[in-house]
């Protein structure tokens, strides 16, 4: 936990996670990121768009017997809606991510030194791609843009422009994502869950419901 | 750490076409709404309200279930937020089906299908069947079980209502493609740059009004349905398993009626009788025994009748108890040089007739003057009375093996006749003329 | 109760019916039975007064 303060407006702020390395500051909405102890501002938050998940920061829950609390997310936009990569931050340490797209939802870690994946213009809809030894198909090829970013972060991730990312699915529920907002792109596997199985706690509340 | 964001409200829009009131359930999921009054489609994310398609229909079409009802499945509330009719083209003629779009902020969305009584309660799929085949026609396998191709058409919407997560206009074409394991449904839906799967539970009207509460009675169910369940139980070699061991079984009991029937006899005499001859015709046997378990007793008259009728009026009669059965018996045989009618010999057998000492009374008649042209025999008759206890009976296991196997068969023929009804709205009905495109 | 079980029901009772039938010795002819006939029959047949009352048919003719 590493207690400090916002180089850009002086208030108080936390990285409570212990491997983040980017966090938002609530009261100006600066975009920090962590050099050590040291703290530089990169960017300002956009507004983040007004969404529907019933999961917020400090959501808690469990995955594969390992508790997790919601440290942050990225938020992204395309033509058919949007959606959300929520962080989650394990009791030991480690990150995951929890894809929330109209509700419904996915697990996946990112693949450290992925074998070589197609290039963004080299794939499409029904390729098959073996994704660490398992058989997976492309389901969608997404346009998608950056729409802002909350809480901690594992990695420095801000004002990206056009992205594509480009989703796998197995018949065993596999989930795999492609990320090309980067070079090498990044490579996250995991599997779809349903939205009891995570347990979750903390939800946001909704009148009526 | 970021501020716990506020609970949402539910939103109204005016429309910026017709001023009319649009109700938003779907929260900050929703990006496409309609306006009913004026048939717009408005973009919900954009800040001025931008439409995007203002549709034409020929009539207002009334979904069974209002939007804003909520009803209860698997254990959770849902809200019906959207309504789609969709149209597919078979053969020049068009079949629509209702889809009510349902929505829960925690569990997220499903799907109710709607189409001539029958309905489907449905959720996008986690993962991706694999396509295999089945009898020489494609399948898929999804969690162990096989899906059986039924249906590929271009559905395009019709008509729009309510509110979605996604673009939708009137014209949208999707290629869709049904498999089916009753009451199970996968279909999947192919856009330019998407294959999405679902997965359907047939459900039936009731069902349906139970979980949203709704009034009166649900629309009747026509036809069968591609995933509706079969009203008939037990697959065609459940049945016949069944069948073969009660056969089995009438077997063994026929052998065992076989082996152990005693078929014992226990007289046999001859006698000779003259309608010419005056006085008392009636007379009794000397007494035999009738022993062991009360079983039948078989009378067997054997006689040199021909051309001729003989009726023997008998008597079994016990002689120590009084108990007595008492029936007549008709002998005729005639025959000419390419026929013949009756027979010269008769066998009746006499029911549970208990062990004791028993004797026969027989008092046989023939007619003394024959008036018809055939009876040209003597006026007498000589004929063996021969007695037998315990003796099988067949007919009833040949009735029984005949019987047995009906009720297999009129089931196997039911649930088949249903299995053909079901079919005939594939893609791979029997009749004359498809009932399907096959686009690939 | 299942239509299989009904199935079973019907098929045991068409086997073990014709298993009872001829284990009681069971005859589908037609009979009159009688109680007291008195021993007397044995030495006079001809007082027996058939009880069963049928007339012969005549094959062919009036």
């Amino acid at each position: 936990m590493l207690k400090s303060n916002c180089p850009q407006c002086g208030a108080p702020v936390e990285f409570k996670f212990s491997q983040a390395v980017q966090t938002t500051c609530p009261y100006c909405r600066s975009i920090i990121v962590r050099h050590d102890v040291n703290l530089e501002k990169v960017a300002e938050m956009s507004d983040i768009p007004q969404d529907a998940s019933p999961i917020q920061l400090t959501t808690e829950g469990i995955y594969n017997n390992k508790a997790f609390y919601v440290a942050g997310r990225i938020v992204y936009e395309w033509h058919g809606g949007g959606w959300n990569e929520w962080h989650l931050a394990f009791q030991d340490g480690t990150s995951g991510w929890l894809s929330d797209a109209q509700a419904e939802y996915a697990v996946s870690f990112p693949v450290k030194n992925p074998v070589a994946l197609p290039p963004a213009h080299n794939i499409v809809r029904g390729q098959n791609v073996r994704i660490q030894n398992i058989d997976m198909t492309v389901t969608t090829v997404t346009k998608a843009r950056y729409a802002g970013t909350e809480g901690e972060l594992p990695f420095e991730y801000w004002d990206k422009t056009e992205l594509t990312f480009v989703d796998l699915r197995s018949p065993s529920s596999h989930f795999a994502t492609i990320d090309y907002s980067e070079d090498p792109p990044l490579l996250f596997h995991g599997e779809m869950v349903d939205f009891d199985s995570l347990k979750l706690r903390n939800l946001r509340q909704f009148e009526g419901w | 750490m970021a501020a716990k964001a506020a609970p949402p409200q539910v939103r109204s829009l005016t429309c910026p076409n017709c001023g009319g009131a649009i109700e938003l359930r779907g929260m900050a999921h929703t990006l496409n709404a309609v306006c009913v009054q004026c048939l717009s489609i408005i973009d919900t994310k954009s800040e001025t309200l931008q439409i995007v398609q203002k549709f034409k229909a020929k009539e207002r079409i009334q979904p069974l279930i209002p939007l804003g009802t909520r009803g209860k499945l698997h254990g959770d509330p849902y809200e019906v937020i959207g309504f789609q009719v969709r149209t597919i083209t078979v053969d020049g003629t068009d079949y629509s089906w209702h889809e009510y779009l349902l929505f829960n902020p925690y569990k997220g969305f499903r799907y109710l299908s709607f189409y001539s009584g029958h309905w489907n309660d449905i959720k996008p799929l986690k993962g991706l069947p694999v396509i295999t085949e089945s009898g020489g026609r494609k399948a898929v396998n999804w969690l162990n079980t096989t899906y059986k191709h039924f249906q590929n058409a271009t559905a395009r919407t019709t008509y729009v209502m309510g509110e979605f997560p996604y673009q939708v206009r009137v014209g949208d074409e999707a290629a869709v493609d049904d498999y089916i394991a009753p009451p199970y449904m996968l279909s999947s839906e192919t856009i330019p740059g998407e294959v999405t799967w679902s997965l359907g539970e047939y459900k039936t009207g009731a069902d349906i009004w139970k979980a949203f509460n709704l009034p009166g009675s649900p629309p009747p169910a026509v036809g069968a349905y591609a995933n509706e369940p079969s009203p008939h139980t037990g697959s065609a070699a459940k049945w016949f398993s069944i069948a073969v061991a009660l056969w089995t079984l009438t077997f063994v009991l026929l052998v065992a009626t076989a082996l152990f029937s005693s078929n014992e006899k226990i007289f046999s005499t001859l006698y000779t009788y003259s309608e010419n001859t005056p006085g008392e015709h009636s007379f009794v046997t000397p007494i035999f025994e009738v022993k062991g378990r009360p079983s039948n007793v078989e009378i067997e008259l054997g006689t040199n009748l021909h051309q001729n009728w003989a009726y023997f009026n008998m008597a079994l009669i016990n002689e120590q108890t009084g108990q007595a059965w008492d029936f007549g018996r008709e002998v005729s045989y005639y025959s000419g040089s390419d026929w013949s009618e009756g027979s010269a010999s008769d066998t009746v057998r006499v029911p549970s007739v208990p062990a004791g000492r028993y004797y026969l009374r027989i008092e046989p008649e023939m007619d003394d003057h024959p008036t018809d042209f055939y009876t040209t025999g003597p006026r007498n008759v000589t004929y063996s009375v021969t007695i037998r206890r315990d003796v099988p009976t067949y007919w009833p296991f040949v009735i029984a093996f005949l019987l047995i196997p009906v009720p297999a068969i009129i089931a196997v023929i039911r649930s088949w006749a249903f299995e053909h009804v079901r079919w005939q709205e594939s893609d791979y009905a029997t009749t004359s003329g498809d009932s399907g495109d096959d686009d690939e | 109760m299942t239509k299989q079980l009904l199935y079973i029901i019907y098929g045991l009772a068409l086997a073990t019916g014709a298993g009872v039938y001829n284990y009681r010795g069971m005859s589908m002819a037609s009979m009159n039975e009688l109680r007291n006939v008195p021993k007397s029959i044995r030495d006079n047949p001809g007082a027996y007064r058939s009880h069963y009352g049928y007339r012969p048919r005549y094959f062919g003719g009036k």
